[in-house]
C-alpha cells in the first residue's frame, strides 16, 4: 500500500493512459511489487476517451484486475494540442478593453520569417468580427480611468451570443494589477449568456503583457467546449466502471493536475502526451545511471525530441502552440499561439510509424508529415489501407515480425505492404520494392535526425556527450541508425519503449503553478504583504491538492521571486524562503544584486528593484513506481528464438539474424549485432558492429560503434555521463 | 555509413575539416552569439532594445571578417560588417587589448545613424588574437536636438553626441570619465547606462565562451574552421545567385521630402545580376542634402542585401562570405551615400523606400516572386519629457507597422514590419507601467488596404495620450504622399497619417516634426496599408465577403474594387496627393 497517500486499503495498481496518434497504451504497475503490465489498443480519433475505456477494459481483462483494485489513474491527452493544429476549436468571443480589439491580428506586429516574402501570421483563434471592445480602462497602479460600461457589456455579450460562440474570454488591460473589472464583467456576462463558458484573463494567467496574456485566455476558451466534455466523458466511464479514484492529467510541464482543475485549466494539457514522454525517458535513464540524455519518442503520427540534462527536462515559461520548432531569443516571435504556461522544451516533426511514403510531381520521394494513422492505419493492419508507410517499409525489410507485432495482437500481412510499397514508391520510381523500402526508411531516418540535430547540435550542444534514449512504438526500431548519424556513442533501450508516456505518467507528481503579479518598487514592497500573498496562494493550492487526497505531509510549496532593476522587463528567479521577516524583503534584493551579477556580469546595487512576480509551485508527492531488480541472465544466448533474414544496407541480399526474446533477458546478458530484439511493445534492430548489455534495471545499453571523432581536434572530455 | 551532418557538409564541398566538427562548432558559434543576444536583452533598460529586439551580435575572426551574427533586424545585415573592421583599422589591432569595449556610433566612418551604438571587444586566447566580439543597439537617445534623437536637423552634429572609436572599459574597469561623458550629453541616462552595460556584458560572456571553445579545438582549428566558414558560405551564395535571371534591372521611387522643404527625394537603382554578383548602382538618385533624410552607404546595402537574401536560400548562414558577393556602386555625395557633415537620423526611412525601389525594379524578372509595396517607411516615434510619476527626464521612442505588400497569389498580411524591419511592438501594459503615457487606441485601419486580386495589409492606428504633464513629441517619418504602389494593376495602400489631437482639433501634421503636447493631448499615428496585386475585379467573392464581415473593409470600399475605380485604398482627403505619382 502506497504508505504516502490516504488511500483505501484493497486498492493496489497505478494506471496510466496515453493516447498517442495511433496507438493507446496503458501501463499498470503494481504498487506493492513493482511489476509492469502492459495493454495496448487502437486509439479512437473520432472520441479517444473510448480508446482510454477500450484500453482500461482490456488491461484489466487480461490481467484479472478487478477495477476496484485500481488506486489512481493518470491520463496523457493529445487533445488540446490536436484540437488547435486541426483548427477544430471552440467558436468564442473576446472582449477587450475599447480600442483594442485587433490585440490577436496585430499579436507582436513581427513576421515570423525575415526573409521569405510568402510567409503568414497565424490566423487568429478569434474572428475579428467577434473580437469586441467595451469602454472600462485601468491604468497600471491599478486605478479605475473609465468605469466598465455595462450596457454596451451586456449589447456586446448578446452580439457574441447572437453569432452562436460557445465560449467567451475576457481580456482587460492592467487585469493583471486588478481583476475588478474582468470579475464584474465575468458576472455580467454569465447573466446574459447562461451557461456559456466565461474565462477571465486575470484568473488564467494574471502576468503582464496583454498579447501573450490574452493569446492564453483565448485557447482556455476556445479548448474548454472541447477538452470539459472529453475529460466528464472519460470519468463518466470510469465511473460505470466503479473505477472510484479520481482522474488525473499530465500537463505541458511536466506534473499532474487533478480531472476538476483541467477542466477549468485545458490550456495546461496542451504539451501533455509529449511532457510525459520526456519524464519517462528521464526516469528510465535515471535508473541505468545517467542523467543526461536526448529523448526521441516515435509514435505513429510523430516524432517527439527533447533534451534532458542532469536528470531535469528544459522548462520554458512561454510557448507557442502550433509553431514548428523552439524560439531563439532573436528568432522572430509569431509563428504560432503564445501560451504563458510551463512547459517542457521540444520539438515535435509529422514522422511515425504511419507516416505515409509517396512520390510527389516532381519525382521525388517523400515520407510524412501526412499520416496513415490508427484507422485503416498502415497497408499492413489489412484494415483497408492501401498507402504505404514506415510501418510497411520495416516489415518489408524483415525488421518487424508480422506474427509478432504489439505481442501477436495484430497481425500484419507482408503481402499488403509489398503491394502497397510497388505501386506507391518502387513503380513511379523503377526500383525493387526492398530497395524502396530502404529508400523510405532512410529518408525518414534523416528526418528524425534532423530534429535531435536542432535540439542538440544547433543549441551548441554535441550530442556525443549524450546517452540517446529512444521511445515510442517505432523508436528503437530507427534509434540506432539515427544515433550512428549523429556521431552517439550510446542509446539507451527502456524496458517497455512503446509504453514510455504512459509510465512517465506514473514517475510525476501532482504539481500546480501559480503566479501574481506584485509589480512594486523595492521602497513600496513590504515582507508581510508578500507572505500574505504566498500564503493565499498556498491556501488556494493546498485545497487543490487536498481535494487531491495529498496528504499534508506530501505537500511541498517552492516560493519563486522574480526581480528586476527598476527599468528592465526580463526578471531574474530567486527563491524565497517560507519564512520572510522584517528584513526579508532587504535579503532578497542583496541576493538579486549576486544573481544578476553572476548571471550578466554586472550588478547595480545603488539602482531600486522592483519585485515582479510571485511564483508558487504546489507540489503533491506521488511515491515512484518501485521497479523490480532484472533476475541475471546466462550470458543472452539463452533468449534467441529463432533467426529471421532482414535487409539492413543490401537490398539484394537478407542477412540472417538472430531473433532475442527480451523477455528471456536477464541482466549482465551481451551479445552484438546484426541482432532483432523482439517484445509485446516494440522491435529493437541492432545492426553489425553494435553490441548490448543488459542493465540491471532492465534497460538494454547498445554501444553503436558510432564513427570515431578522433580527426576533430576535439579533447575527449568527462562528461557527467562517462561518470557512471 | 556517413552521417546526416557528414552529407550535408561533404555535398557543399568542405575542404579540410572533418563535416562533424564544422557543423558543430558554426553552431556552437551562432550559439554563442545567440547568448550575447539574450544577454542584451535581459540586462537592457529601454525597452526599444529590450522588448523590441533592436540590437544585433557578431563575432569577427581576427582578419577581421564577420563569421556569425545573430540579429533580429534585417537592417543590421550590413552595418556591423563594416563598422567594426574600420574600427579596428583606425585604433590598429595592436592598440586593443583582450576584453577591452570600444564604442563607436559615429555614422560616417560607416554605421548607421548615431542612435545605433556598437561596442567592439578583442579577444585574445593564450596570448593569440582568435577574434572580436561586437554588438549594436538602438539607444533611445543620443542627445541632439529632439527627444529620442529624432530631430530635424541639417547637420550631424545637431543630431546627438558622435562617439569616435572610444575605449570605454579596459577588462571590467569602466572608464568613468567616459561614461559621465556619454551619459552627460543624453536625455534617458539611467536607462542609457543600463542599456551600455547590457552591451558590454554581452561582450564578457562571448568572451567566456568563446575561450572555452578555443581551448576544446583550439586556436589553428578554429582558424581553419573560419576561413572555411566564410568560404563555404560563398560558395553556396554564388551557386544561389547563379540561379537568378541575369541582366540589368531599373526602377525610381520617391520619398515625400527632406524634413526642409516640400521637394521630393527621389532614389534610383539599377539592380545588375552577373557572374555570381548582385550590384545596386544608386546613380541619379537625389543629391545629398541638409536634413534627416541621407543614408550612409552601408545603409542603402542593406536594401540590395535584404532583397538578395529574399530571393536566395533562406537557410545561407549571414557572414562575410554572403556579403562578399553583394555590392553598392555609385557615387558619394548622393542622398542615399552621404558623407559628412550631413544629417543622417532619417536614413532608415530612405532605405526602406531604396528597398522597396530594388523590389519593383526586379518584378519584371521575377514577377512571381516579387511584393507589392507595403509600409515602406520606418515609422520613428520618440517623446520626451518630465516624467512626474518618477521625477525624472524621460525619453520613449517606438516605431510601429503597417500594412505588407499583396505577394504573387496572396493577400499582404495585417499589421506587420515590412523587409528592413523587425521590430516588435512595446506591449501597453509595459509602456504604461515605466512611462507617463497611455495608449488610448490600438488597431487595424479599415479600408487602407490596397484593393487587387490579392489585397495588401492593413495600415495601423496608435493614439498616445500624455495624462500626467506635457511632453515634447518627435515624428520622424515619410509616406504622407507617395503611398504604397500596386503591381499587377492592384490599387496603392493608403497613405501614412500623423494627427494632433485626433478627437479634437485633428491638425494633421508634418511626417518629420517636433511639437509640444501639453497634459492632457492626444497624438495620432496611421501607417500605410500595402499596396494590392492584380486587376481587383478578378478578387475571389468569398475573400472580399470574408474580410467585409470580418470589418476589414466597408461596403463602399468594396464596392470600388468591384467596379475597379481605383478609388479604394486611399483614405479620404488624401487620395489627390498619391494620384498616380510612383
Amino acid at each position: 500500500m502506497d504508505g504516502s497517500r490516504d488511500l483505501a486499503q484493497q486498492r493496489k495498481f497505478r494506471v496510466g493512459v496515453d493516447v498517442g496518434g495511433t496507438f493507446t497504451d496503458v501501463v499498470l504497475v503494481d504498487e506493492q511489487s513493482g511489476e509492469i503490465l502492459v495493454s495496448k489498443v487502437h486509439t479512437v480519433p473520432e472520441d479517444p476517451s473510448q480508446g482510454c475505456i477500450a484500453g482500461i477494459d482490456k488491461a484489466l481483462a487480461d490481467y484479472g484486475i478487478m477495477p476496484t483494485d485500481v488506486a489512481f489513474v493518470v491520463h496523457g491527452t493529445t487533445i488540446a494540442t490536436n484540437t488547435i493544429i486541426e483548427g477544430k476549436g471552440a467558436k468564442s468571443g473576446l472582449i477587450t478593453s475599447d480600442g483594442f480589439r485587433d490585440v490577436l491580428e496585430i499579436a507582436y506586429q513581427t513576421r515570423p520569417n525575415l526573409y521569405d516574402v510568402f510567409y503568414d501570421k497565424p490566423r487568429p483563434l478569434v474572428a475579428r468580427s467577434r473580437c469586441l471592445g467595451v469602454p472600462e480602462r485601468i491604468g497600471p497602479d491599478g486605478a479605475v480611468l473609465v468605469p466598465l460600461d455595462e450596457e454596451a457589456l451586456r449589447r456586446a455579450a448578446r452580439r457574441l451570443v447572437a453569432a452562436g460562440v460557445e465560449s467567451i474570454a475576457v481580456a482587460f488591460l492592467h487585469s493583471y494589477r486588478d481583476p475588478m473589472h474582468e470579475r464584474l464583467a465575468g458576472r455580467i456576462l454569465q447573466e446574459e449568456c447562461g451557461r456559456l463558458p466565461i474565462v477571465l484573463s486575470s484568473d488564467v494567467c494574471p502576468e503582464y503583457r496583454e498579447y501573450p496574456r490574452t493569446s492564453t485566455t483565448v485557447l482556455n476558451a476556445v479548448l474548454l467546449p472541447r477538452v470539459t466534455p472529453y475529460i466528464e466523458r472519460l470519468e463518466q466511464r470510469l465511473r460505470e466502471r466503479k473505477v472510484a479514484p479520481e482522474l488525473h492529467l499530465m500537463t505541458s510541464a511536466g506534473g499532474l493536475m487533478s480531472a476538476d482543475v483541467a477542466k477549468r485549466h485545458p490550456v495546461h494539457l496542451v504539451e501533455s502526451g509529449p511532457a510525459a514522454g520526456v519524464i519517462g525517458a528521464a526516469f528510465v535513464a535515471e535508473r541505468s545511471g545517467f542523467g543526461n540524455l536526448l529523448a526521441l519518442d516515435i509514435g505513429g503520427t510523430t516524432a517527439k525530441a527533447a533534451v534532458v540534462h542532469a536528470g531535469r527536462p528544459q522548462i520554458t515559461e512561454q510557448f507557442e502552440v502550433g509553431a514548428a520548432a523552439i524560439a531563439t531569443v532573436t528568432s522572430p516571435k509569431g509563428l504560432g499561439y503564445p501560451v504563458l504556461t510551463p512547459v517542457i522544451s521540444l520539438v515535435e516533426i509529422g514522422s511515425g510509424g504511419g507516416s505515409i511514403a509517396q512520390v510527389d510531381p516532381g519525382g521525388a520521394l517523400s515520407v510524412g508529415p501526412q499520416s496513415a494513422g490508427a484507422d485503416p492505419g498502415p497497408a499492413c493492419y489489412g484494415r483497408g489501407g492501401a498507402l504505404a508507410t514506415i510501418t510497411d517499409a520495416n516489415l518489408v525489410l524483415g525488421r518487424i515480425n508480422p506474427d509478432y507485432f504489439l505481442g501477436g495482437e495484430v497481425r500484419l500481412d507482408r503481402g499488403l505492404a509489398e503491394e502497397a510499397i510497388r505501386r506507391a514508391v518502387a513503380e513511379p520510381l523503377g526500383i525493387g520494392v526492398v530497395e524502396a523500402a530502404l529508400s523510405i526508411v532512410a529518408i525518414a531516418d534523416a528526418r528524425m535526425t534532423s530534429a535531435l540535430y536542432f535540439i542538440s547540435v544547433e543549441q551548441g550542444i554535441d550530442p556525443r556527450d549524450y546517452v540517446f534514449v529512444p521511445s515510442g512504438g517505432a523508436g528503437p526500431l530507427h534509434a540506432l541508425s539515427i544515433a550512428r548519424a549523429l556521431g552517439v556513442g550510446r542509446v539507451l533501450v527502456p524496458p517497455t519503449p512503446g509504453l514510455n508516456s504512459a509510465l512517465g505518467m506514473l514517475a510525476s507528481d501532482l504539481k500546480h503553478d501559480m503566479v501574481r503579479t506584485y509589480m512594486k518598487h523595492q521602497r513600496a514592497a513590504d515582507a508581510g504583504e508578500i507572505s500574505a500573498i504566498y500564503g493565499e496562494m498556498e491556501e488556494a493550492i493546498g485545497r487543490m491538492l487536498a481535494a487531491e487526497h495529498v496528504a499534508p505531509a506530501d505537500r511541498s510549496f517552492l516560493r519563486e521571486i522574480e526581480m528586476c532593476y527598476v527599468g528592465q522587463s526580463f526578471h531574474l528567479k530567486l527563491p524565497v524562503p517560507s519564512e520572510l521577516d522584517g528584513d526579508g524583503v532587504g535579503r532578497l534584493i542583496a541576493a538579486f544584486h549576486e544573481r544578476h551579477a553572476e548571471a550578466y556580469g554586472f550588478a547595480s546595487r545603488t539602482e531600486p528593484v522592483r519585485l515582479v512576480n510571485l511564483r508558487l509551485s504546489g507540489i503533491g508527492k506521488v511515491r515512484r513506481p518501485v521497479m523490480r531488480k532484472l533476475p541475471d541472465g546466462e550470458g543472452g544466448r539463452q533468449a534467441i528464438k529463432g533467426y529471421r533474414p532482414v535487409h539492413f544496407d543490401d537490398p539484394r541480399q537478407p542477412v540472417p539474424v538472430p531473433l532475442y526474446d527480451r523477455r528471456l533477458l536477464g541482466t549482465g546478458d551481451r551479445f552484438d549485432g546484426p541482432a532483432i530484439v523482439e517484445q509485446m511493445d516494440t522491435t529493437i534492430v541492432i545492426p553489425a558492429g553494435a553490441s548490448v548489455l543488459v542493465t540491471e534495471a532492465g534497460s538494454l545499453l547498445v554501444a553503436t560503434g558510432a564513427e570515431n571523432d578522433a580527426n576533430t581536434g576535439r579533447n575527449p572530455e568527462r562528461s557527467d555521463n562517462d561518470a557512471q | 555509413m556517413r552521417s546526416e551532418v557528414a552529407r550535408r557538409a561533404q555535398a557543399d564541398g568542405l575542404e579540410d575539416i572533418d563535416p562533424v566538427s564544422f557543423e558543430v562548432i558554426r553552431n556552437a558559434l551562432l550559439n554563442i552569439t545567440e547568448e550575447m543576444a539574450v544577454t542584451i536583452r535581459r540586462a537592457a533598460y529601454s525597452t526599444n532594445i529590450k522588448t523590441r529586439a533592436d540590437f544585433s551580435c557578431a563575432f569577427f575572426d581576427a582578419t577581421p571578417l564577420c563569421v556569425a551574427q545573430s540579429f533580429a533586424q534585417p537592417a543590421h545585415l550590413v552595418s556591423m560588417s563594416s563598422i567594426v573592421p574600420a574600427v579596428i583599422r583606425e585604433i590598429g589591432p595592436e592598440n586593443m587589448q583582450s576584453g577591452d569595449v570600444f564604442l563607436i556610433n559615429d555614422a560616417h566612418r560607416g554605421t548607421s545613424h548615431l542612435n545605433d551604438i556598437t561596442a567592439i571587444t578583442p579577444i585574445d586566447v593564450q596570448g593569440r588574437r582568435i577574434g572580436y566580439f561586437a554588438n549594436m543597439a538602438h539607444h533611445v537617445d543620443v542627445g541632439g536636438s529632439a527627444p529620442a534623437s529624432l530631430g530635424v536637423s541639417r547637420e550631424i552634429f545637431q543630431e546627438g553626441l558622435i562617439i569616435p572609436p572610444t575605449l570605454i572599459a579596459r577588462g571590467d574597469r569602466i572608464d568613468h570619465n567616459v561614461l559621465n561623458l556619454l551619459l552627460s550629453n543624453v536625455r534617458a541616462p539611467r536607462e542609457t547606462r543600463g542599456d551600455l552595460r547590457a552591451q558590454m556584458s554581452a561582450n564578457v560572456i562571448g568572451l567566456r565562451r568563446v575561450t572555452s571553445l578555443v581551448e576544446r579545438y583550439g586556436a589553428d582549428f578554429l582558424e581553419k574552421f573560419f576561413a572555411e566558414l566564410l568560404r563555404y558560405t560563398e560558395r553556396w551564395t554564388e551557386r544561389e545567385i547563379r540561379r537568378l535571371p541575369e541582366g540589368i534591372y531599373e526602377a525610381e521611387g520617391f520619398r515625400d521630402d527632406n524634413g526642409m522643404d516640400d521637394e521630393p527625394v527621389r532614389l534610383r537603382a539599377r539592380v545588375t545580376i552577373r557572374d555570381g554578383h548582385i550590384h545596386l548602382d544608386v546613380t541619379g538618385s537625389s543629391p545629398q542634402r541638409a536634413g534627416p533624410l541621407n543614408c550612409t552607404r552601408p545603409m542603402a546595402r542593406c536594401a540590395i542585401a535584404f532583397v538578395s537574401r529574399c530571393l536566395i536560400d533562406n537557410r545561407l548562414p549571414v557572414n562575410d562570405g554572403f556579403l562578399s558577393r553583394i555590392h553598392i556602386d555609385g557615387p558619394d555625395g548622393l542622398c542615399c551615400t552621404a558623407q559628412r557633415p550631413m544629417a543622417v537620423v532619417g536614413g532608415w526611412e530612405l532605405a526602406a523606400r531604396l528597398t522597396d525601389v530594388v523590389f519593383k525594379a526586379l518584378h519584371p524578372a521575377l514577377p512571381k516572386r516579387i511584393p507589392a509595396c507595403g509600409k515602406g517607411l520606418i515609422v520613428n516615434l520618440g517623446f520626451g519629457g518630465h516624467d512626474p510619476l518618477r521625477n525624472e527626464y524621460f525619453c520613449y521612442m517606438e516605431t510601429i507597422a503597417g500594412g505588407n505588400g499583396a505577394r504573387p497569389g496572396k493577400d499582404g498580411p495585417d499589421a506587420v514590419q515590412v523587409n528592413l524591419q523587425n521590430t516588435e511592438n512595446a506591449p501597453i501594459e509595459e509602456v504604461e507601467l515605466n512611462y507617463p503615457i497611455l495608449v488610448r487606441r490600438y488597431e487595424l485601419i479599415v479600408d487602407s488596404c490596397g484593393a487587387g486580386q490579392f489585397r495588401g495589409g492593413l495600415g495601423v492606428r496608435r493614439d498616445f495620450e500624455f495624462p500626467h504633464a506635457p511632453v515634447t513629441c518627435t515624428i520622424l517619418s515619410d509616406g504622407c504622399k507617395f503611398a504604397p504602389w500596386g503591381l499587377d494593376g492592384g490599387d496603392s495602400g493608403a497613405p501614412a497619417r500623423f494627427v494632433y489631437d485626433p478627437e479634437g482639433e485633428g491638425r494633421v501634421l508634418r511626417s518629420k516634426c517636433t511639437v509640444d503636447v501639453p497634459t492632457g493631448g492626444r497624438i495620432r499615428i496611421e501607417t500605410p496599408g500595402g499596396g494590392g496585386i492584380g486587376n481587383p475585379t478578378l478578387r475571389r467573392p468569398e475573400s472580399l465577403a470574408r474580410d467585409l464581415e470580418d470589418g476589414k473593409v466597408t461596403e463602399e470600399w468594396a464596392r470600388a474594387a468591384r467596379s475597379g475605380s481605383g478609388a479604394a485604398g486611399s483614405a479620404p482627403g488624401v487620395a489627390a496627393a498619391t494620384g498616380g505619382a510612383e
